[in-house]
This record gives C-alpha cells, structure tokens and sequence, in this order.
C-alpha cells in the first residue's frame, strides 16, 4: 500500500514542466518566445516613460540587448548585441556606447562564461560603437536610418568584431598561425554578418526611434551656443 | 598558377552554395517589392547560411586543415599496426601523470589491450590507436576514452565557442602549474592534430584518416 503511495507522489512530481525535455529546437523556440515577450515589454514600457533620460532607456535597451545574447546563446554568433551598440554608437555617441558595449559584455558573459575573452569581446563592441558614432551623420540623416548601408556596415561589423575577440587566440597559439585561424573561422564570421543583417533588417528602425525619442544628450549646436555666451 | 589552380580546386565544394545562393537573391530582387526588399533578402540570407552552416563549414575546416603543416610524420614513435589508422594520444607533465601510466607512454590498441610501453619516450602518458572511420574529433576522442574503461575519462565545460577540457584522468591544468586569478597566466589543454596546433577545438575538428590527435598541458 505505501509503495503505492509513493508510486501516485512520484507520479505527481512528474507532472511539471521540469520532466519535459524540450530537446535544442524546442529550447530555441522557448528561447525566441521569450525573447520576443521582453521586445514587446520593453516597447510597451518605453511609450510609458516620460523622462527624457537616456540612462533609463539605455537601460532598457541593455536587458533586451543581454537577454538576447543569452537566449540565442544556442545559435552560434547569432545575437543581437553588434547591431544594438552600433546604433547605440549612432545615437548616444562614443563615451556612452562603449559603457553600454562593456557593461553587457560583463553581465552577458557572467551567465554563458567569463574569461579573459571578455576583455576582448569589451573592446570589440566599444570599437563598433565608436564605428558608429564616427559614421553617425552619414547614416543617420533628416531623422532617418539609412538601412542599406547600415545593413553593410553591419555585416562588416561582424567579420571586425569576431578578429578582434580572435586576438585573444594569440596568448595561445603562436603568431605565424593567427592569419589561418582567422581563415578557419570565416564560417562562424558569415553567420555573424547575416545575423547582423538580420536584426538591422528588422530591429534597427524600431530601436531607432526608441532612442532617439530619449536623448538627452547636449547637440553640437547647444554646446557651442553655450562656449559663446561663456566667452 | 599553380597554386591559384590549386586553391581554386580545394574551393571547389564552396562554389555550389555560393551558386544556389546568387541564383535564388536574383529570383528574390526580381519579385519582391523595393519597400520590403532589405528584410526578405536578410531573412532569407540567415535562413540560407544557418540551413547550409554544417556542411559549409565541414567543407572549408577540411579546406583550412590542410592548409596546416603538419609537423614531421605524426605517426612517429607508433606502433607500425597503426599507420594509416588514427589515434589519440594523452601527455601528462612530469608529477603528474596517473601512477599506472607513470613508467612511459603506453599505447592501447582500439579495444582497450595495453600492450605496448616505451620507456624511452620524452613524455609520460598514453595513446590508444587502430581506429579506423572516425570523421569528427570528438568522436574519436570518446571512443578513445571509451576503450580504455576511462582510463583517460574528461571533464569538460561547454561554452559558446565549443567545449574546453578541464581535465583529463583527473589532472587539470592549474594543478601542474600555477594559474593567476585574473587569467593573466595559466594553463590548458592544448590539443595538437597530426603535430601540429589545432585551429579548432575538438568539437569542431576534421579528422583525416589518419589522423593523431594529441593533448598535452601547455603554460603562457
């Protein structure tokens, strides 16, 4: 009789989500879900805020930007944090773009593994949000994105990003090999490149006007009045 | 020439995927909208490289593998039964290799027999051989492992950019040498194919018929 028992409590137990196996795809699936749940969480979230503080929406932005890296983890270089700095870059300019780039390589990193690769990741982004702020009038013109050569410049991103992280190979290996590392890494090079034209494609324009709806950044133009009436 | 005619035949296999591709991009900038042309056309570039990513990367890992020197004959100091066959071979530092492997380097055939020891080789530690059919490093590395009863069992952490060993037969890295807290020095694994460093880790290696796969402890 108390086996029994036990066997109808074990039976019970079993009945959660934790004895369902997904397997990867299912895991993906799941991952992509919640994902697109964070996305319309934070668009909805964003209509609601009425301050025009950049730290806020840039933080928003950055759980979007980690939860992405996080949850596409199972698709090798496909997430959406190069396009995401970059237009960081665009927008908030250099200083803030590359707080913005180390904070969610530390934090991203703390789940999926932290090493002395993050320095190298760290300086990768910040490059691509320095890329950014340099290219910034030329792609961002009249208030609005130039996808095309932003889906380009992204691309590019994706090859740039992943050398720079592969500098860290040379603690490893000796320098006469780093050009044919580099060349066996192409594969994983191009994914990153169409994962990058993929979240300009569909993610650029919206981020786009989130942030731009919060700058509180000083333009050019103010700065300068303000030196004038200084001197 | 040669060598342009050469690269260009080793490429060979890519050229199908980079065909199919321009074919289907002129298909889809003839017949979808210009409003709506940047995302079809991305979609469509992900969906084609993530679909066809496994066979393409196969392809150029054999490409770039042989673009590796390999570092004199890799079979050297082998059993002769193995020529032509594979093997994984496991180095352990001087004071720290496995008490029943610390009197030369054994060699275990594929069903686990140890039937060789050289004591005159410059390290300590074992390889197991004969193995024949094996396309993928990981594979063989389990198999290895597999026919020695673990002898050579590894712990391992899965990270994005593929597995790292952490340990094999219980002795890691940082218990043979010292390793800084900020990663500024340390140790590692490191595994060499056919002599010569590996420019993939074994999950993503490409094994050659022949092929030596070989770890070994190495310090920066």
């Amino acid at each position: 009789m108390n086996n029994i028992l036990e066997d109808e409590e074990n039976a019970i137990t079993m009945i959660d989500a934790h004895a369902i196996n997904l397997g990867p795809n299912g895991m993906l699936i799941v991952n992509v879900a919640l994902l697109s749940m964070i996305g319309w969480a934070l668009l909805k979230t964003e209509k609601s805020i009425t301050t025009q503080s950049d730290v806020i929406i840039l933080s928003l932005i950055a759980i979007f930007a980690i939860s992405g890296r996080i949850l596409l983890d199972p698709i090798p270089n496909i997430q959406p944090v190069t396009v995401i700095v970059l237009l960081v870059g665009i927008h908030f300019g250099a200083t803030r773009s590359i707080i913005f780039a180390t904070s969610i390589a530390l934090v991203s990193n703390l789940f999926i593994g932290h090493g002395l690769w993050t320095v190298y990741q760290a300086t990768g982004w910040s490059m691509i949000g320095i890329l950014g702020a340099i290219i910034s009038s030329k792609i961002y013109v009249n208030s609005k994105l130039s996808i095309n050569p932003l889906m380009y410049i992204a691309a590019l991103c994706g090859f740039v990003f992943d050398w720079i992280v592969s500098l860290s190979a040379l603690h490893v290996i000796n320098p006469d090999l780093f050009l044919l590392y580099i060349l066996s890494g192409i594969p994983f090079d191009v994914l990153h490149a169409a994962g990058n034209m993929f979240f300009v494609a569909w993610l650029a324009v919206p981020l786009s006007e989130i942030m731009t709806r919060h700058i509180s950044i000083e333009q050019p133009s103010v700065v300068e009045n303000f030196a004038k009436t200084r001197l | 020439m040669f060598l342009i005619a050469s690269a260009f035949n080793s490429m060979n296999p890519m050229i199908p995927y980079a065909s199919t591709f321009g074919i289907i991009s002129i298909l889809i900038y003839a017949s979808v909208n210009k409003q709506s042309i940047a995302k079809v056309m991305a979609t469509f570039t992900l969906v084609f490289v993530l679909i066809t990513f496994s066979s393409a990367s196969t392809e150029w890992n054999q490409y770039t593998n042989g673009l590796v020197d390999d570092v004199d004959d890799p079979h050297y100091g082998l059993p002769d039964s193995w020529d032509d066959k594979q093997a994984v071979c496991f180095h352990f530092p001087e004071g720290y290799t496995p008490s029943n492997l610390d009197d030369g380097r054994h060699h275990f055939d594929s069903n686990g027999t140890d039937f060789k020891i050289d004591k005159n080789w410059n390290s300590t530690g074992g390889c197991v051989g004969g193995f024949e059919g094996y396309d993928y490093g990981l594979n063989l590395f389990n198999a290895a492992v597999e026919a020695t009863n673990s002898t050579f069992s590894y712990n391992y952490t899965q990270f994005y950019f593929g597995l790292q060993i952490d340990s094999i037969a219980g002795i890691s890295p940082c218990a043979a040498y010292t390793c800084a807290t900020d990663s500024s020095s340390g140790a590692y694994w490191e595994m060499l194919h056919n002599g010569a460093y590996s420019l993939v880790g074994i999950s993503d290696l490409i094994l050659d018929s022949n092929s030596v796969i070989t770890w070994q402890i190495t310090s920066y």
